[in-house]
């Protein structure tokens, strides 16, 4: 049953990979009123544009690029960036651990500290806890993330100096040895204590304000579920029972709370991709948000769409790894 | 009467059944109560509300009441430019010497239009889908249902960005982009609504009575479900608000020198420390705005739908 059920979760993950590539292909070469100038550049000549047409085999009907599209991306070869100069992969492989190592923390923050947030909130309703976590969760959600983000800068790296204001390392600091391309982490397993300090002082900016967003999220979410657990039957008849109020809470009430909020995080990694976009401009972090904002900027076409589809396809593989955990965690499912 | 739950009426289960001699309470005054009860029950209902109708009224008058030009920096602009907060400058004055005051007032007005085509699209497409898909179920809904998600599979704010970048930078652009990104909620919500409105008995009744599949929808089932759409729509005013700011923030949207709210922030980035008041007014404005519609929004959700209430 279950590894039916698995099998159904991949199909449609192969199907959601066919729907994204589609819609990029639209994007890249129906969209644009001239797909070659686009990719050539606006100050391109026309012999180049023409030349471009050709390589790119842009000249041949939707149906045959669709199929060279696809051939492309497997193999990874998403073009040239026309700023860099180097193949797209190169530049998505250079920046993308930053962006994985700025999402994987405020990821943590945000369910270590939402979650509890969340059940402290719902259990200990109207008193100052639940107030707190009420202010964070209609905060969080009402805050621009960039204006966040250049708040925080001014605050406390323009006006109390606590923490630098960007970047991954001091200019002048050799990154660590790479072993994950996480820098911490790569401090950490090469023993560079220096660097490591470095590097955690520079994420705690971007971190923090990265996370806010989901932060508010998640508490209001696992605030909702827990509420309204907590009103079940079966949650008073444990009670009744004479059951220690925490194992109400950790056996019974928590369990099932907990559930909706899985489904939930998958989700976040969304809101936390998007919110990296902003959050790397503001602190100029060297990710792939920060490298697609500049591709907009100077309209790096391939570049764009390489880095849409490349965080399309995280959001899908994440989701998929939810959607299985989540096979796991609920045998109710498989009653579907 | 009819069961279902309209505008401002809370549910009659607490009324007293002991006064049966006194005469019904009419439904306006029943629909003032609840109202009244939404309004002050809880004070963020009231912020939601008292900050959504000024945000309107500067959409509306805002432009012409700015007290100077929101869009040409004044004649000698060098004196005047990045000035804190005075008399003459209440909000101070950009790096080109307009006032800040000025250039909000008249951003809610692009913020707003931005906000009303966006969703008009959205819940149109959205709308459209969702009742077609749900009516008809089959194929057509598997179908169509398997497009949205394709839509759904994108994070929101990457596929806008890219609809945007290959459109080009402008905010009529944008607005399209967000609708595209903004229609597939609409269309699950529709198909949600019109799937269990469509097996009631009315619906049943009216097509007995041989109505058209086109008037059973028009009459009655899309009026039934346009109430959470309506909810729907008040909360996501404030998001395709925040979303047209952060497209403008990072280039694409609306382009300098447009009063928007985003973009002004863009352009304050360069000033951050030096001028507090450039990078503070704009993002206040903004999270306000967005603030309050989230705040109406789920405040009307609690009071047409109180099984939600504890959401």
């Amino acid at each position: 049953m279950i590894v039916r059920l698995i099998v159904r979760r991949l199909f449609f993950f192969v199907f959601v990979l066919f729907g994204l590539s589609l819609i990029t292909f639209t994007l890249a070469h129906v969209v644009p009123a001239d797909p070659a100038r686009m990719i050539a550049g606006p100050r391109a000549s026309r012999n180049a544009v023409e030349k471009v047409r050709r390589d790119y085999g842009l000249d041949k009907p939707l149906p045959l690029q669709y199929v060279n599209y696809i051939k492309g991306i497997v193999q990874l070869d998403f073009g040239r960036s026309l700023v860099s100069r180097r193949p797209v992969r190169e530049d998505l492989g250079r920046y993308l651990p930053a962006t994985v190592e700025l999402g994987l923390y405020a990821f943590v923050i945000a369910t270590a500290v939402g979650i509890p947030l969340g059940v402290a909130s719902a259990v200990k309703r109207g008193t100052a806890i639940d107030h707190a976590a009420r202010f964070v969760s209609i905060s969080g959600l009402a805050l621009p993330v960039f204006w966040l983000a250049l708040l925080a800068q001014f605050l406390f790296f323009g006006t109390l100096g606590w923490l630098p204001d960007g970047q991954r390392l001091p200019e002048a600091v050799d990154p660590p040895r790479s072993i994950t391309s996480l820098y911490t982490i790569d401090a950490l397993l090469t023993g560079n204590w220096t660097v490591l300090k470095l590097a955690v002082e520079h994420l705690i900016l971007p971190v923090s304000v990265l996370a806010y967003g989901s932060l508010a999220v998640v508490t209001r979410m696992v605030r909702g579920c827990m509420l309204e657990v907590l009103n079940q039957d079966y949650i008073r008849t444990a009670r009744a029972k004479g059951l220690s109020s925490s194992a109400v809470l950790t056996r019974h009430a928590l369990k099932n709370a907990l559930l909706p909020t899985v489904t939930s995080l998958g989700l976040q990694i969304g809101l936390l991709l998007s919110g990296a976009f902003l959050v790397e401009i503001v602190f100029s972090w060297p990710g792939i948000g920060r490298y697609a904002v500049r591709a907009i900027e100077s309209v790096d076409y391939n570049a764009i769409m390489a880095t849409t589809l490349i965080v399309a396809v995280i959001f899908a593989l994440i989701n998929l790894v939810v959607d299985i955990i989540y096979v796991f965690l609920d045998p109710r499912i498989s009653y579907e | 009467m009819s069961a279902e739950p309209t505008f401002f009426t809370t549910p009659r289960t607490s009324r007293s059944v002991t006064f049966t001699n006194l005469p019904p309470r009419s439904q306006r005054a029943e629909r003032w109560r609840g109202f009244e009860r939404f309004m002050f029950g809880s004070l963020l209902n009231l912020a939601g509300f008292v900050i959504v109708l000024m945000f309107l009224f500067l959409a509306i008058f805002g432009a012409a009441l700015s007290p100077h030009d929101p869009y040409a920096p004044p004649d000698h602009y060098v004196e005047q430019k990045l000035q804190p907060p005075s008399l003459d400058h209440p909000l101070g004055t950009d790096e080109l010497g307009r006032d800040l005051l000025s250039r909000i007032m008249t951003g809610a007005r692009v913020s707003l239009q931005a906000a009303v085509v966006v969703l008009a699209l959205a819940v149109s497409l959205g709308t459209l889908i969702g009742a077609v898909s749900g009516y008809l179920g089959g194929l057509a809904d598997e179908v169509l249902m398997r497009v949205t998600d394709m839509f759904l599979a994108f994070p929101a704010f990457i596929l806008a960005i890219a609809i945007a970048a290959s459109l080009g930078r402008d905010l009529r652009y944008t607005t399209i982009a967000l609708s595209t990104v903004f229609w597939p909620w609409y269309a699950r919500l529709v198909r949600g609504q019109v799937l269990s409105i469509k097996e009631r008995e009315y619906v049943e009744a009216a097509r007995c009575l041989g109505m058209s599949a086109g008037r059973l929808m028009f009459r009655h089932i899309l009026p039934n479900a346009i109430a959470v759409v309506i909810i729907q729509i008040t909360i996501d005013i404030g998001y395709v608000i925040l979303s047209t700011s952060a497209l403008s923030f990072i280039g694409l949207g609306a382009q300098p020198p447009t009063p928007e709210w985003g973009t002004m922030l863009a352009s304050a980035r360069p000033y951050f420390r030096d001028a507090w008041w450039y990078m503070t007014f704009p993002g206040v404005a903004l999270t306000l705005t967005v603030f309050a519609f989230n705040a109406l929004g789920d405040g009307l959700r609690d009071t047409l739908d109180p099984r939600s209430r504890q959401r």
